[in-house]
């Protein structure tokens, strides 16, 4: 059954290719743009070359602390790239799968939060509240610790919960939402009520959570005797290869046959669904994925920060990520890093100044507008349809011939 | 009796500021489908005009509530103009426009008018307060109950009884018949959007008196805003007044027995179970698609 599957898609696309002769009738840019390359046979030529260029760019990232020694700036990078790894998961399940999560920051709380438990219990010994308690416990008069913070006590399980349990909550949530066949705008006021309501309950709850204090004074992130100190190159190493390793990772889902299937629910729900395909399993994956990997950055944000906090799961943050990877570019994994580390690099120097610290958000209120109206690819889209240009300059005519009716159906599209 | 009297009160009384914020916003994406996230921040333009027409001019809040409907209308009008216009078919992306205006609406407000708390005096000759059935109720949270029902109606009347609100309803149904009837789609949508945002203005005027006014006070009510029309379902102004009732005394109720935060969590997991088995609202319009 999965098998006869398989081979409907390429069918798919090609019976796309086939039918459709009037320009105008191509809805799908980047179906088309498969195509022509298939035909050329640089499909796989272009995935190398976006290999090597990831490649690079992490390469780039690697070697910073090289030729940086200053503790604070590491930090401060080391938080920036965590903001890239954020934005990489929302392009997953936006960018490649058409959900719209308005609530990214949840899972990326959540996964804060698991990493703030583990290291808070490792204090106890040092700090010894009554009867080895939190701080904030014994403030608010806890008399024994509660029982889903004792597994916290070994870091084996903090990490993996981190990792698992944004996943499971994106897995049930998504359940709940693609099971119903909830898309769009609804889906993503979903995931938006969603986050708020674990932000107000770890607000409420402060006996357990450190309500609106979060959780703070931790202890430092150790593995197997290493030290990962928050202001120092150990750390920002941490984030950086984690980052590259998630980033090569989502980009082979993308290219395997279950990301290129989401893709193709992102652009034709229905026909997917036609094909036999279980539409919600395959969004199920990439929400629970990009929830995995939004933990993960949560994890890693916790040690560079050294504290957790409900702003961690707020809305600000939440619409931020969106931004980031509207402005680098939604459908590129590296598009969306970069453009969460230019906004918010910009946004850090600029911040720095009194007078730009106002501006700065008007400004990027106004970017992003722009951003929305004029490039809805983001950075990205721009340089690829640059690229393109540039190639179809080159001689090949027989290539210019498919390209130009591409160019035609883009400026139907962005004149409508 | 007292207790229950003021409950029900306090209920009308969140369902009636309820009212006030969502109808524009339900009126906007019953319409023309767009959500605005900056709605939000047009209660709050509305709340600072008051304030502003107050502090610099004396102007009673009364008296300044026709100027600010025209300038929120104004400035709703020109966001249509120069954003919303252009991405009528893309859904998703309007949520991110719109957003966008609203955070350089709150941060040019921050930037003139200072982030500190504004306070506006309420109406002198509504500020005593009103015994009803033994429960004792501010004067001005019945005028706000009785004005947002005012407001509502007269949104009806226009929808129901005017050839404007003949046109809207035509485009609703079908915008592509109705243009070719020679209805101005682009038009309408824009006195539409402006109407809208002018009720948003009223509603930040009306609510001055009782919150303090800060830039960010109007993220609070878009998302209040939302829930109500979802729950109303968007095609009904009906289902917006009676969902706004519900969700008021709703709210109210559950703050009574539980506490805030836990009342405001519980009624967003009504919402988003609802969206989920119910995504066209309890209280839909019967139209022939």
């Amino acid at each position: 059954m999965s098998n006869q599957g398989n081979n409907r898609v390429p069918e798919q696309i090609q019976e796309k290719g086939v039918a459709v002769f009037r320009p105008e009738l191509r809805e799908n840019e980047e179906l088309e743009r498969f195509r022509v390359s298939v035909k050329n046979g640089n499909a796989l030529a272009r995935t190398k070359t976006e290999i090597a260029l990831y490649a690079a760019v992490c390469l780039a990232i690697l070697l910073v602390p090289v030729f940086l020694q200053d503790a604070f700036l590491l930090n401060k990078y080391a938080r920036y790239l965590v903001f890239g790894m954020l934005a990489v998961s929302l392009s997953l399940s936006w960018g490649y799968a058409g959900i719209l999560n308005l609530g990214q920051a949840m899972t990326f709380g959540i996964g804060s939060y698991c990493m703030a438990m583990m290291l808070k219990l490792k204090t106890i010994p040092v700090h010894t509240g009554a009867d080895g308690l939190p701080d904030f416990m014994v403030w608010n008069n806890v008399t024994e610790l509660p029982w889903f913070w004792t597994p916290f006590y070994s870091p084996l399980f903090g990490v993996l919960a981190g990792i698992l349990l944004p996943a499971g909550v994106a897995a049930l949530l998504g359940w709940f939402v693609f099971k119903g066949r909830v898309t769009g705008v609804y889906a993503a006021i979903i995931t938006l009520a969603a986050m708020v309501v674990v932000q107000l309950v770890i607000i409420d709850q402060q006996a357990f959570t450190g309500g609106f204090n979060g959780i703070t004074d931790l202890g430092q992130f150790d593995v197997a005797g290493f030290t990962f100190d928050a202001y120092g190159s150990s750390s920002y190493y941490l984030v950086a290869i984690c980052l590259t390793v998630t980033l090569f990772l989502a980009l082979a889902i993308t290219k395997s046959k279950a990301g290129l299937i989401v893709q193709a629910i992102r652009d034709q729900e229905d026909r997917v669904r036609f094909f036999g395909y279980d539409v919600a399993l395959y969004k199920i994956f990439i929400f629970s994925v990009s929830a995995a990997i939004a933990g993960l950055a949560g994890m890693l944000y916790t040690v560079v920060m050294e504290f957790a906090s409900p702003t961690f799961l707020g809305v600000p943050l939440s619409l931020s990520v969106v931004i980031w990877v509207a402005v680098g570019g939604r459908q590129s994994l590296l598009g969306a890093m970069l453009g969460a580390l230019i906004v918010t690099g910009v946004q850090g120097a600029l911040s720095e100044s009194e007078t730009f610290l106002d501006t700065w958000t008007l400004i990027m209120g106004l970017l992003f507008v722009l951003v929305v109206l004029f490039l809805p690819q983001g950075i990205a889209g721009a340089f690829a349809s640059l690229a393109r240009r540039f190639e179809r300059q080159r001689p090949a005519p027989k290539q210019a011939q498919h390209a130009e009716p591409i160019a035609n159906g883009r400026e139907i599209e962005s004149t409508r | 009796m007292e207790i229950f009297v003021s409950q029900i009160m306090t209920g009308l009384s969140i369902g009636s500021i309820l009212l006030l914020v969502a109808l524009g916003l339900a009126i906007i994406y019953g319409v023309t489908g767009v959500i605005n996230l900056a709605h939000g921040e047009f209660v709050m333009l509305g709340a600072y005009a008051a304030w502003f027409l107050q502090t610099q001019f004396g102007l009673g809040l009364l008296a300044s509530l026709v100027p600010i409907f025209l300038l929120l209308a104004l400035f709703g009008w020109l966001i249509e103009t120069l954003v919303i216009r252009h991405l009528y078919d893309r859904p998703l992306d309007t949520i991110l426009a719109t957003w966008g205006i609203g955070v350089m609406a709150q941060q040019a407000i921050r930037l003139t008018a200072g982030g500190e708390l504004r306070y506006v005096q309420m109406p002198e000759s509504l500020s005593q307060s009103v015994n009803i059935l033994g429960a004792t109720d501010s004067a001005y949270r019945l005028f706000i109950l009785f004005l947002a029902l005012g407001l509502f109606a007269l949104t009806w009347g226009i929808y129901r009884y005017t050839s404007f609100g003949l046109k809207l309803r035509a485009i609703t149904q079908n915008r592509a018949v109705a243009s070719s009837f020679g209805i101005n789609a682009g038009r309408i949508y824009r006195s539409t959007f402006a109407y809208g945002a002018g009720m948003a203005g009223l509603a930040g005027a009306l609510v001055s008196p009782l919150k303090s006014v800060s830039p960010e006070m109007g993220t609070t009510y878009v998302v209040d805003a939302f829930m109500v029309v979802v729950l109303g379902g968007t095609q009904s102004l009906m289902g917006t007044l009676a969902s706004s009732g519900i969700l008021g005394e709703l709210s109210g109720y559950l703050a009574f027995y539980s506490n805030d935060t836990i009342a405001k969590a519980l009624v967003l997991l009504a919402i988003v179970v609802l969206i989920r088995f119910r995504p066209q609202g309890l209280f839909t319009a019967r139209v022939r698609a």
